[in-house]
């Protein structure tokens, strides 16, 4: 008889599954928060290791460097010649330069070199990371003195945080060239004339808030991929997680970002 | 290795410097545009309605960006000042008597501030300097408009709907017209009758054009009396002479009246012999007398001639006659 009461019932299973997943959430957010703390307290504080900053530029922004360059491209291109029907609607095909100017600088600029990023490098830096500590090369670096998390996270983080604005500013210049080229080949436009209504209506503050959020996105790519890759676990299953954990959450949270910096940045206009 | 350490450092170097350079360089082709790093000056106009121009659009003069708005504020009650940064270079072309009046950027564009007008012999404008803003018909001022155009199209369609309804049921002038046969033919023959004094008309205009045609031509009668002086003047001695002799018709027509008029009364001889009875029987009775008295007096000559004395005068000239008579 106490066997079969100590037996949950489905309802008590749910709830239990419940409990337990709100329990990991905040415990994740608790350890998320430790992660963060940490990263300030080991990045700012000597020894700096320039040598893996320089190399993880590398890997993060140059190596990425053609794959954004082409996504640029193609975004202004495409983006230009999907909004031309609807201005011609209105006759307003002189207007193409300006929309695709905010539309760039404004949002698509930061964005898509975010989520490009966070496919590319956050997925790199989780899996990373968490082969690492799958086979135990991070617990061997505590081992041999080596401090892992400023050898392994501050680099990547502060490279990541360093490159995507650099990445974003040239996506929004070879995404205007992608403008240019379809506005040239339909219009007919100048380079001068387009790059002057390019600027027409854009203001420092979207200069500002486009780099605030490059600069917010790099930060949580690289904390979201070495936090997956750090805390991974249950050997090579855990990496794919780790890798598949930091594409979604940074894509999840850069979105979330974009939302708030806009209505922050929206009550200073 | 340390060769490709280098070689990383050297293009993450690259790379960094190049996007920074790229930044760097939108910010001042934005500053540029905006016209943030130029001298300028400040100038404010004060408007009733700014219709949606906010901070940052353009200023032009003469169709040329000249600045941007720095500054929307409320003053007053409900007016809003403006405030605009000019370019310090423009500035010696604007002055204070200019005209300030919100407009856009074509049809559905930003709107913008536009600053016109103003003549060389008014000082140029200096920083702080207030414009006078024109009140300019805004779009729902347009609309407004429109609206009342189309009520009235409205009343003009509906009132002729009405006109069209009974032309149809055949009141009214044009109704009988169009449904009564009888006034189509009476129509079809006044305009019948009209078309032939229309080509009357025609005909008389083509005589008229031969008869001014043949006062034109040269030598004519009409051509020599605009044309020949010689003529002219002996035509003009006639009329001047026709005049005096109208005037001497006219002086002896007068004195013909008074005569008349003399001839009325009985104060003159003639008229006394005309108008008084008792004259004229005195005057019969005169001639009466004078009757008689001429018979008697040739009976009184006939007894002169027979008297001896005056005999042989009468024998004289008796022969005298018949000898004359002869020689013919």
């Amino acid at each position: 008889m106490d066997n079969v009461s100590n037996i949950p019932t489905p309802k008590q299973k749910k709830g239990n599954t419940f409990r337990h997943r709100l329990g990991v959430f905040f415990e994740d957010i608790y350890k998320i928060h430790l992660f963060i703390v940490r990263f300030f307290k080991e990045a700012f504080r000597p020894p700096f290791e320039f040598k893996e900053l320089v190399r993880q530029c590398y890997e993060v922004g140059v190596r990425s460097f053609t794959l954004i360059s082409v996504t640029g491209f193609i975004v202004g291109f495409i983006f230009t010649k999907q909004s031309r029907p609807s201005l011609a609607t209105f006759g307003a095909n002189s207007w193409l330069p300006s929309l695709v100017s905010i539309a760039i600088m404004r949002a698509l600029a930061p964005l898509v070199t975010a989520l490009i990023a966070s496919g590319k490098v956050g997925s790199s830096i989780g899996a990373e990371l968490g082969s690492m500590r799958v086979t135990e090369q991070i617990d061997a670096m505590e081992v041999s003195g080596t401090n892992p998390f400023k050898f392994l996270v501050c680099t990547r983080v502060l490279a990541t945080t360093l490159t995507i604005p650099i990445l974003a500013t040239y996506t929004a210049f070879i995404g205007l060239l992608g403008g240019y080229l379809n506005v040239s080949l339909n219009e007919g436009i100048s380079y001068t004339a387009f790059v002057q209504q390019f600027f027409q209506p854009l203001m420092f503050l979207d200069f500002t808030a486009s780099l605030i959020k490059s600069v917010v996105f790099g930060f949580t790519i690289g904390i979201v991929g070495c936090y997956q890759g750090y805390y991974s676990n249950k050997g090579t299953e855990g990496v794919g997680k780790a890798a598949n954990g930091a594409v979604v959450t940074a894509m999840f949270l850069v979105f979330i970002e974009e939302i708030i910096i806009v209505q922050i940045t929206g009550n200073f206009r | 290795m340390a060769t490709t350490e280098n070689r990383k450092a050297i293009t993450v170097g690259v790379f960094l410097a190049l996007g920074l350079a790229i930044f760097i360089l939108g910010v001042f082709t934005l500053g540029g545009q905006q016209k943030s790093f130029e001298k300028s000056i400040h100038i404010s106009a004060i408007f009733d309605d700014v219709a949606g121009l906010k901070k940052g659009n353009d200023v032009w003069f003469s169709g040329v960006k000249v600045g941007t708005i720095s500054n929307v504020r409320f003053v007053g009650i409900s007016q809003v000042d403006v405030t605009m940064r000019i370019d310090q270079a423009t500035q010696q072309y604007i002055h204070r008597n200019s005209g300030v009046r919100i407009s856009s950027d074509g049809f559905i564009g930003n709107k913008l501030i536009v600053i016109d007008g103003g003549s060389p012999q008014a000082p140029v404008v200096t920083d702080g300097d207030v414009l006078q803003a024109e009140k300019v018909p805004s779009t729902d001022d347009l609309v407004k408009t429109l609206q009342q155009n189309n009520q009235n199209l409205l009343a003009i369609t509906t009132d002729f709907k009405l006109l069209s309804h009974k032309i149809l049921q055949g009141k009214g002038t044009v109704g009988a017209l169009l449904a009564d046969s009888t006034m189509g033919v009476q129509l079809r023959n006044s305009m019948a009758n009209l078309q032939a004094a229309t080509g009357s008309a025609a005909h008389l205009a083509v005589q008229l054009e031969a008869f001014s045609k043949k006062m034109n031509t040269k030598g004519g009668f009409a051509d020599k009396l605009l044309t020949d002086t010689a003529t002219f003047n002996r035509i003009k001695g006639a009329v001047t002479q026709l005049q005096q002799a109208a005037a001497n018709a006219t002086v002896l027509t007068n004195n013909l009246n008074k005569a008349s008029n003399k001839l009325n009364t009985s104060d003159n001889t003639i008229g006394y012999l005309l108008n008084d009875p008792n004259g004229a029987a005195k005057v019969a009775s005169t001639l009466n007398n004078l009757q008689q008295s001429s018979v008697k007096l040739n009976e009184d000559l006939e007894a002169a001639q027979s008297n001896f004395l005056l005999k042989g005068f009468f024998k004289k000239k008796a022969k005298a006659k018949a000898d004359s008579l002869n020689h013919k």
